[in-house]
């Protein structure tokens, strides 16, 4: 194990300042429910979640596994690309917030930061020589990590805002802040940016209240800042919604400009951008989403905006609108392209004499309304984009609020008037543009530069939510998160749905004065979609080997196939007691570890349920995704490694049986030892305890026993069986030998048998072989995959039975009692070919090769050769990747249904396949 | 008040009609509202053909001097029309001719939504036969007749001024051409018979009075138009002002008395619809109807290079304050390059396109008299000499002076 380093104490320790602040935050919280309404997205327990367990010796992070500086360095290194420098360190009048304040709502944007402290363990200084890595003499900022919250907050409750604002520090940039700047900040000198209608309104009260002032921002600088970022930063922000399908568009950043962005608040703007900072406001209709609520209320009395759109949903327009059919007796008008159902004349049929307002049912009216006003700010859009040549119309604003009715009606007639031409596209964030707009208006953050692969985003859980209400305030720390969850427990209510978007009783409205609603109803729209936090992490980068970055799709499995979600769900909420068991166990099964264990799986029950109901609340919902949300959600409840114990014993068992497989194998001749060593990966990789068949076994026989009999049903051909071409790349054809590989990747997937029975003895035969070898492996743990830091003591242990993985191991600096001698002379010493270990960035059974730790960027940089090993690497995701240079991809199918349906197999079957360089 | 208007008016023409000999009539059955046209022509004043005639060489046609009348009625109030049409002496409907088949005599052209829909009810109760016309075809042909053939028919009307527009005849197309009446058709027009429905909205004339019904109660079209008259939208818009704080915001364009979301103000927690005034919802309604189709209409016009827009259709009638709005919104959309026009028969385009089609489908001209056929053709307009009863005074069913060239 790696040791840590007093740096990380240090970081402990701000965590602990954190939760000292949060004992205000609590202050402020203990209000019984429904009275605080603010419901973090995920924030409120985010800091907390660091809080350190006492003697924990493993570096844990409820976001993206932290990773060290060293990114900042290779880009430096890299004379071709600009060094992406996020945060000048010398910048301490950072604003961390940023607030849009509109007549309904205020939306807050925040930072909070992660400063990656450069981990000064022994493995990656050593990795860093070896690769050629250095921090040089280029300027050396640290880069920013950190993340983005996305809050609501009703405007007037705006109090409760400023609690908020003052219970996290965010007015003195941030709880962390005291950390970076070793003399804080005069708050009387603090400018927060804002924008919205209410910025020059509440700016007394900012200033009275927090000594803050507050610095106006244009509204529509903001709202087109706000979604070039969004679309330039996120992968999947922008998505179709036609006839209740979604489906997320990928945009191309460098074709985004120009389009057509439609910001839909109380009235409408159109505004056409052409680039960073270059846009125009061409056109806006005043029919917008004030108009809907104005006249709706007047119409039906609804009490607040979500009523009223509840109420469409059971609405039937044609008992208000007068239709073409009404008008030609039933028939269509189809010369000119209308059918008999095409809206004629809206409210059009409310001119009969014989009926009152009181005639009509509410659901209908609103549904007509609604139908009038979307068609028609589609159809102003599409002229608008027509006009100007716009290829893409982008609609915002909270007047559609993620409403699956009112995305459709503005699609149809986007749809409709451009004869399908045009599409319609909306974003995840729509309600943010402005907040983070005003945040990005701060140039010093220098977030611009964010790439796509350098953000993850989290969905942690939020306030309880069910049946439509969201239940509490917001959550102060884990403990309260856990209340709450317990506190439904003992209801025995279901938890249908977690991390709600919004608190009760908003309308959802900016731009204007809005009466509170009623506070404790919110409507529970499936179709709603969810922000989570945005995690910027500096150091991900491409996996540069990947032939095609543009066109690389990580997951192999597409869950929006409903019967295919349908099946994952069921399996990972089988699988679902048998993690919590183990999980309450590697933390010692105290009370404690109990409650957390229940909270989890009440916490991860609820967001599947939440996906079973809308799979794309998330984003595009792929497998591996959905596997990285579980182990997510166990870090948020600070599981840190559930199989931590069971890895252990099974790395032990597996390293006393290695000397005599090595015999064994040193024995054949070199061809047969091949095939030997690939049948030794693929039945080792039975070992998976994220495969239900699988702890089955374990039920029946000991590590060894199992292995034996996985090893004596290896049978050639096996279902994918590239091994020949493979056994030709290695060894040639004839007289002809070929080159061996200079380096190859090999991402490791399981402790135990796996990693040492399997890829161990792999790795061996390539480093005899003149190979360099680097295992991949992951950065956090997830089920019983082996991490980067449990590495090096395996091969440390297996090298004192082997002279071939001894040496390469201390060329690669994996050897502690060698690093002395190592350390300066790395490259020259090394007489044998190096054996190194980097982490992969990631903390999820699956990879996706587009956010990967700039260290396994910089091992890619010389390497010929990868193999992939295992379900999650190379079935579920990269099952399809193509590579630049020669790939192996080996795998037990441990799965019936995934073998079906991937190499039309069965369960146990193997994957051998071998796809030279492209 | 609408229906009132027209029996006065029929009152007063009552005697003279009824010696008169109705012929042509042609039917616009919307979803509102239907509209009748027919010719009558003044007993026994038939022209020597030899003044009108000879000038244009036309030896044997003869001319009769009458009248175009139009007439309205709500569609609903299928009593009403039913009736009317039965009082209009039916057996002289149609094309009028002795020697026709006895079938023929009853066929009267018609157009709009209803022409299919009470084709039945027409029959069987007063056994006429509904020759269907194209509703676009009829509108455009109307429009173009109108243009062409009467003297100050098209006008723009800005701050309450109403100023006739001379439309050169050579160059009158391409124009678009917006009807309003239930909901709202827009058609480029290129030629006199060539033409496209480019767009539409179902925001029209059936918006405005079914909300308005449903807001205030008012029973008719023209008496909510008369409530918006007297009413104020600001107690009801959310205007650019209110935002921000009185402000312009003048970057981007817009004055503090722009509107910034129509009846953005009524989602006030403390009033409900009893607490507005019914004229100042009629007034907002008004105007974000208007402003909403004079957009639309705008970015039409432009997207097709148009530069004149023709606004027709129930919605208007004459209503200087929907004109007036209309018009903002086109000159603010376009900033002030594009004007909108109006037509002061915009109610029955459609019918006087029925009401055209007569000679249109009826070539065997031996048979019959036939109604001016050359009326479109503008050689023939001018001297046609064809005036409106009351030239300065934009009465929508006012009749027209005519003088109706018949074949011998």
């Amino acid at each position: 194990m790696a040791s840590i380093t007093d740096d990380h104490q240090e970081n402990f320790g701000i965590d602990g300042n954190i939760n000292n602040c949060d004992e205000k935050a609590k202050l402020n919280s203990d209000t019984q429910r429904d009275t605080g309404t603010v419901v973090e997205r995920g924030g409120g327990g985010e800091e907390k979640d660091m809080a350190p367990l006492a003697g924990s010796s493993i570096h844990r992070s409820s976001s993206r596994p932290q990773l060290d500086l060293s990114g900042a360095a290779i880009q430096g290194t890299f004379e071709e690309r600009d060094p992406t420098i996020l945060l000048p360190n010398q910048s301490d009048d950072i604003s961390h917030l940023a607030l849009d304040i509109g007549g309904s709502l205020i939306k807050l944007v925040y930072f909070s930061r992660r400063e990656d402290q450069s981990i000064n363990d022994r493995r990656k200084k050593t990795i860093k020589a070896r690769l050629g890595i250095s921090n040089g003499n280029r300027r050396s900022y640290p880069i920013l990590g950190g993340r983005l919250h996305f809050v609501k907050f009703e405007t007037i409750k705006i109090k409760e805002c400023l609690d908020f604002i003052y219970s996290k520090q965010l007015h003195r940039g941030g709880m962390d802040s005291r950390r970076w700047q070793s003399k804080g900040p005069s708050t009387e000198n603090t400018v927060i940016k804002a924008t919205g209608g209410g910025a020059y309104k509440f700016s007394d009260l900012f200033k009275e209240r927090l000594g803050i002032s507050i610095e106006k921002e244009d509204e529509m600088n903001c709202l087109v800042a706000g979604a070039n970022f969004l679309l330039k930063a996120i992968r999947h922000e922008a998505f179709t919604h036609m006839e209740g399908q979604k489906e997320f568009v990928q945009i191309d950043q460098n074709d985004l400009f120009p389009y057509l962005l439609v910001n839909i608040g109380s009235g409408v703007s159109m505004i056409k951008v052409d680039g960073d900072g270059k846009f125009q406001r061409v056109s806006g209709t005043n029919v917008g989403g004030g108009t809907y609520w104005g006249l709706g209320k007047l119409l039906t009395k609804c009490k607040s905006f979500d009523e009223l759109l509840e109420l469409s949903q059971r609405g039937d327009n044609r008992t208000i609108d007068m239709l073409v059919g009404d008008i030609y007796g039933g028939m269509d008008y189809s010369k000119i392209g209308l059918s008999a159902s095409t809206i004629a004349s809206s409210f059009g049929k409310a001119i009969s004499e014989n009926k009152e307002l009181n005639d009509y049912r509410p659901e209908d009216i609103s549904l007509s309304l609604l139908r009038m006003i979307s068609y028609n700010i589609g159809q102003i859009s599409y002229l608008n984009a027509l006009r100007f040549g716009l290829k893409r119309i982008f609609f915002g604003g909270f007047f559609i609020r993620g409403h699956a009715y009112t995305m459709d009606t503005i699609s149809f007639a986007v749809h409709f008037w451009s004869k399908g031409e045009a599409q319609a596209m909306f974003l995840r964030h729509e309600g943010f543009l402005g907040a983070l707009g005003a945040f990005m208006s701060n140039e010093k953050h220098g977030l611009d530069d964010l790439m796509v692969h350098q953000l993850v985003e989290r969905f942690p859980m939020g306030a309880p939510y069910m049946g439509g209400n969201i239940h509490g305030p917001p959550l102060g720390d884990l403990n309260e998160k856990i209340s709450w969850m317990e506190k439904f427990l003992q209801k025995g209510t279901e938890i249908t749905a977690p991390v709600p978007m919004a608190p009760p009783g908003t309308t959802g409205l900016g731009g204007f004065e809005v009466p509170s609603s009623k506070g404790d109803t919110l409507r529970s729209d499936a179709s709603e979609l969810n922000v989570g936090v945005l995690h910027l992490v500096p150091s991900l980068e491409v996996f540069p080997l990947l032939a095609d970055p543009k066109t690389y799709e990580p997951n192999t499995i597409d869950l929006s196939d409903r019967s295919e979600l349908q099946y994952w769900f069921t399996v990972l909420s089988e699988h679902l007691s048998d993690l919590v068991d183990k999980a309450v166990a590697s933390e010692g099964g105290t009370d404690d570890a109990k409650r957390r264990g229940d909270a989890f799986a009440r916490a991860f029950s609820a967001h599947l349920a939440r996906l079973m109901e809308e799979p794309a609340a998330y984003g595009k919902l792929g497998l591996a995704n959905l596997l990285e949300l579980r182990e997510e959600c166990l870090r948020e409840f600070h599981f840190i490694d559930a199989y931590r114990s069971i890895k252990q014993r099974e790395n032990e068992a597996s390293l006393a049986v290695l000397p005599d497989l090595l015999k064994e194998l040193d024995c054949m001749t070199e061809e047969t030892r091949l095939l030997t060593l690939i049948e030794g990966v693929l039945a080792a990789n039975i070992f998976d305890w994220g495969s239900r068949a699988c702890v089955e076994l374990y039920h029946k026989g000991t590590i060894i026993e199992i292995y034996r009999m996985s090893r004596n049903k290896m049978q050639r051909p096996w279902r994918v069986d590239d091994f020949d071409i493979f056994k030709e790349r290695m060894f040639g054809s004839g007289d002809k030998k070929p080159q061996p590989h200079k380096r190859a990747l090999l991402f490791v997937d399981n402790s135990g048998a796996d990693i040492v029975l399997g890829m161990l003895p792999l790795a061996r035969e390539l480093l005899r072989r003149g190979t360099e070898v680097v295992l991949v492996a992951n950065s956090l743990p997830a089920l019983n995959d082996v991490t980067a830091m449990e590495v090096p003591d395996i091969v440390a242990e297996a090298a004192k039975h082997c002279d071939i993985l001894r040496g390469a191991a201390e060329a690669g600096g994996l050897l502690v009692d060698a690093m002395i001698n190592i350390q300066d002379c790395s490259k020259e010493s090394s007489s044998s070919v190096p054996l190194m270990v980097v982490e992969n960035g990631c903390g999820s059974p699956c990879i996706d090769l587009r956010q990967v730790s700039s260290e396994l960027a910089a091992a890619a940089k010389d390497a010929d050769l990868v193999i992939l090993e295992g379900m999650g690497r190379a079935l579920h995701t990269n099952f399809n990747a193509q590579f630049k240079c020669d790939a192996l991809k080996l795998a037990m199918v441990k799965n019936q249904r995934l073998a079906e349906k991937l190499i039309k197999g069965n369960i146990y079957d193997c994957v051998c396949r071998f796809e030279p360089a492209s | 008040m609408e229906r009132g208007g027209i029996e006065e008016k029929l009152g007063e023409k009552e005697l003279r009609q009824s010696v008169d000999e109705v012929s042509n009539l042609a039917l616009d059955i919307g979803g509102s509202l239907i509209k009748i046209v027919y010719f009558s022509s003044n007993s026994g004043s038939s022209v020597d053909d030899q003044v009108h005639g000879s000038s244009n060489g036309n030896s044997n046609h003869s001319v009769l001097s009458g009248r175009l009348h139009f007439e309205k009625f709500e569609t609903r109030k299928i009593d009403d029309w039913i009736g009317y049409l039965s009082s209009k002496q039916l057996r002289q409907y149609g094309a009028q001719c002795n020697q026709a088949p006895a079938s023929d005599k009853n066929i009267i052209k018609a157009t709009g939504g209803g022409a299919f829909k009470f084709a039945d009810l027409l029959k069987e109760k007063l056994g006429i036969i509904l020759d269907k016309e194209d509703e676009m075809d009829c509108l455009v042909t109307g429009a173009n007749f109108l243009l062409k053939a009467v003297h100050n028919e098209a006008f723009t009307y800005v701050d309450g001024q109403k100023e006739y527009v001379q439309i050169d005849q050579k160059d009158l197309y391409p124009y678009l051409l917006v009807n309003i009446g239930s909901g709202v058709s827009m058609i480029k027009v290129d030629s006199d018979s060539k033409f496209e429905r480019v767009s539409g909205t179902s925001v029209g004339g059936g918006t405005f009075l079914g909300l308005g019904k449903l807001l205030t109660k008012c029973k008719s079209f023209d008496d909510l138009l008369e409530l918006s008259h007297q009413g104020n939208n600001r107690a009801i818009d959310m205007l650019v002002g209110d935002i921000y704080g009185g402000m312009d915001y003048s970057k981007i364009g817009l004055t503090s008395t722009a509107i910034a979301s129509s009846f953005g103000k009524a989602i006030s927690k403390e009033k409900e619809l009893e607490d507005y005034r019914p004229e100042d919802m009629a007034r907002s309604l008004l105007r974000m109807i208007s402003n909403n189709i004079g957009q639309i209409a705008y970015l039409n016009a432009l997207r097709f290079g148009l530069k004149r827009i023709f606004f027709g259709g129930f919605f208007i009638r004459g209503h200087a304050y929907t004109m007036d709005t209309i018009s903002v919104a086109v000159n603010f959309w376009s900033k002030g390059e594009a004007k909108a026009m109006f037509l002061r028969h915009e109610g029955f385009l459609g019918a006087l396109g029925a009401f055209m089609s007569y000679e249109k489908n009826n070539p065997a001209d031996d048979a019959s008299h036939q109604f001016v056929k050359q009326f479109p053709n503008s050689s023939y307009c001018i001297e046609d000499r064809i005036q409106s009863s009351d030239s300065t005074n934009a009465s929508d069913n006012s009749c027209i002076e005519c003088r109706l060239q018949v074949a011998k």
